[in-house]
C-alpha cells in the first residue's frame, strides 16, 4: 500500500543512470515541482532515466502530461526513459489512455536500470 | 462509454442524496474535491475500483474548469445519486472578486497534451461527461454508474 505523504521527490545519480523516486499524489499541485525535478534529473544527461512511481498513490492527467512531456524530452536527446509501477489503479490509467504503449514500464527499479 | 452528455443532469433540491461542496478554485484545495467524491462513491456503495474512478473523474473535472478561468473564482461541486447507483456531478466555477488583490489561486494551464489526456480518462472512466459555458461561468458534469458484479 502507499504511505499517507501527499507528494516528496528523491532523486538518485549513479554512473549511466538516474533514478527519480516519487510518493504520493501527482496532481495539478504538485505537477510544477514534479515538472522541474524530472527536467532537472535530464539535463543531467544520464543515459537512463528512471521515475519510481510505486509509491504513488494518485496521478491525474496533468502528471501524464508531465511525463509525456519528459518522454519526448528524453527521446530526442537519444536517451531512455523508464517507469517503475507496481500500483494497479496506476497502471489501469497508463492502460486506459494508451500510454502503456509509449512508455517502458517495469515492476522494479533493479530491472528498470539494467541496459 | 459515450463522450459527451448534451445537458448537464437536472439537481433535484429534494433528493436526500444530495451533497453540495463550494471550494477555492486553487490547485491546493483539490484534494478535498477528491475526498468527497469518493465520501460520496463509498456511500452509493461503489466497490473500490470505481471509488478511485469518481475520486479521478472528479479532480479532471476540477482541472478543466479551473484551466478556463483567469482569476479568482470559486467551484461548487453538486454531487446527487439514486438508489440505483447512479452518482450525477456537476462542477461550476464561478469568477469571484478578489479583496485581497493578492492574486493567490494558482490556476493551472492546461497543455493540449494534458486536456487530451483527460478527455481520455474521462471517456473511459465515466458514463457520460459534458461541459460549457454560459455568460462567464463554466460547467462541467459527469455520470458514473455503479458497477454489477456480475458484469
Amino acid at each position: 500500500m502507499t504511505s499517507d505523504v501527499q507528494f516528496e521527490l528523491a532523486a538518485e545519480e549513479q554512473p549511466g543512470f538516474c533514478v527519480l523516486e516519487v510518493r504520493g499524489e501527482i496532481d495539478v499541485a504538485s505537477a510544477p515541482d514534479f515538472q522541474g525535478s524530472l527536467s532537472e534529473l535530464i539535463g543531467r544527461g544520464a543515459e537512463v532515466v528512471v521515475v519510481d512511481l510505486s509509491e504513488v498513490s494518485f496521478i491525474d492527467s496533468t502528471g501524464l502530461g508531465v511525463l509525456v512531456g519528459a518522454e519526448t524530452q528524453v527521446r530526442q536527446a537519444g536517451k531512455s526513459l523508464r517507469l517503475v509501477v507496481t500500483q494497479p489503479q496506476i497502471m489501469k490509467l497508463l492502460e486506459l489512455t494508451g500510454l502503456d504503449e509509449v512508455f517502458t514500464i517495469l515492476t522494479n527499479t533493479r530491472d528498470a536500470v539494467r541496459t | 462509454m459515450t463522450n459527451a452528455m448534451s445537458a448537464p443532469p437536472t439537481v433535484d433540491l429534494k433528493n436526500i442524496n444530495r451533497v453540495e461542496l463550494s471550494l477555492s478554485a486553487d490547485a491546493q484545495m483539490l484534494f478535498l474535491a477528491r475526498m468527497t467524491g469518493a465520501a460520496v462513491a463509498s456511500r452509493a456503495n461503489f466497490d473500490y475500483e470505481r471509488v478511485e474512478d469518481l475520486r479521478l473523474a472528479i479532480d479532471e473535472l476540477c482541472v478543466r474548469l479551473m484551466s478556463r478561468g483567469g482569476g479568482p473564482a470559486r467551484i461548487t461541486l453538486q454531487f446527487q445519486w439514486d438508489e440505483d447507483g447512479v452518482i450525477n456531478v456537476v462542477a461550476t466555477l464561478v469568477p469571484e472578486d478578489d479583496p485581497t488583490g493578492n492574486g493567490r489561486h494558482s490556476h493551472p494551464t492546461a497543455t493540449p497534451a494534458s486536456f487530451e489526456l483527460s478527455e481520455r480518462i474521462l471517456d473511459a472512466l465515466v458514463d457520460d461527461h459534458g461541459g460549457d459555458s454560459i455568460g462567464g461561468v463554466h460547467r462541467e458534469w459527469l455520470r458514473i454508474r455503479r458497477q454489477d458484479p456480475l458484469g
